[in-house]
């Protein structure tokens, strides 16, 4: 009989677990992939501001950086600029690094010279969270 | 785990790729050199026309008698084969690491496919060793490695799946992957998955020597 009552009570409590993890889901930034037309894989787990206080970084050029002539910029950076506009979703002669191989290379690239941080696919492009 | 990552995607990669393109080179020399000690005969009648012949015969689906008359192996078999070298080529994760590494990029078999046709490979493999269990004939010429080759095969799929999906622990499970599918191009110009450099010889001598000299079909 006690056992027979506890049943709704079991099957709230999974509902309302569930129910919070999803929601709790939407807390977990992630990288706008609009511009890629059918992305193979989910946007990538991205938190800015978060991730580069426990990367320490500060040079906002690390990523937003800006190629003039083939050589770095030193003063100019490009946050007020979308990737897409320099990095071109195909290669070709005018854009050696498409957007995709982009986004891998300074990701994963970092994230393997710095041992840290993450470098096979699940670990960016989580299906799960 | 980084370092780990490095050492097989790095060293053991170049030294995977160096064993296996000198062990073809190697054995592509054996079988010129046995050729011209001991079966120098051979050459007077090797024919282009029937060795491309019985090569298309046998590449295409039940395109010999055999096939049509054995059509469950034939179709396992050659699913098996199709996606055991579509798979690794076409799929995104690959490509993606191709692209990384050399700026150079081709098409993607969509995820869901992906998905599918990997499983086609160790559900391949498993009827390949119930068969090699169960039909006499072939029980006959089986040995333990043969069980062998068929877990060497299926492990970098099943692994690939695992990882696809993001499995718990799929990181570890990744480095299963890559040193298994290092494995398995290493030991292929070595052991008796040469046949996938051999075939295309031991057809042309089959079909030269059954349409020139025995003006017979070899399919």
């Amino acid at each position: 009989m006690m056992s027979k009552a506890l049943i709704p009570l079991a099957v709230s409590a999974i509902v309302f677990f569930c129910l919070a993890m999803s929601f709790a889901q939407e807390d977990h930034a992630r990288l706008d992939n609009y511009v890629f037309e059918k992305p193979a894989m989910p946007p990538a787990l991205f938190d800015h501001d978060a991730h580069n206080e426990k990367a320490g970084i500060d040079d906002c050029a690390i990523c937003h950086h800006v190629i003039e002539n083939g050589k770095l910029s030193e003063f100019e950076t490009s946050e007020d600029r979308p990737c897409v506009e320099c990095h071109g979703l195909s290669p070709s002669a005018e854009n050696a690094i498409a957007l995709r191989r982009a986004y891998h290379l300074r990701c994963k690239g970092c994230h393997l010279d710095r041992e840290s941080g993450p470098i096979m696919c699940g670990g960016c492009h989580s299906r799960g969270v | 785990m980084h370092e780990l990552y490095m050492i097989v995607s790095g060293p053991m990669m170049w030294a995977t790729c160096v064993v296996f393109s000198g062990g073809v080179i190697y054995q592509l020399g054996r079988l010129l050199r046995l050729l011209l000690r001991k079966e120098r005969s051979l050459l007077s009648y090797m024919s282009l026309r029937y060795s491309l012949r019985s090569i298309a015969h046998w590449i295409i689906p039940f395109g010999t008698l055999n096939m049509r008359r054995n059509p469950l192996i034939t179709l396992v078999s050659f699913s098996f084969h199709i996606c055991l070298l579509i798979v690794p080529v076409f799929l995104t994760a690959h490509v993606v690491l191709w692209e990384e590494a050399w700026n150079i990029s081709w098409s993607c078999l969509p995820g869901p496919v992906a998905d599918g046709i990997t499983l086609v490979v160790p559900a391949a493999c498993i009827f390949f060793a119930w068969r090699r269990l169960r039909r006499p004939e072939v029980r006959f010429v089986s040995d333990p490695a043969d069980f062998m080759f068929l877990v060497l095969v299926a492990l970098p799929f099943l692994s690939g799946f695992y990882c696809c999906r993001h499995w718990p622990g799929y990181e570890v499970v990744m480095i299963v992957h890559i040193v298994s599918g290092q494995a398995l191009l290493v030991s292929l110009p070595f052991t008796r998955l040469a046949h996938m450099i051999l075939v295309w010889f031991t057809r042309s001598y089959m079909g030269s020597e059954f349409g020139a000299v025995r003006h017979a079909r070899d399919y």
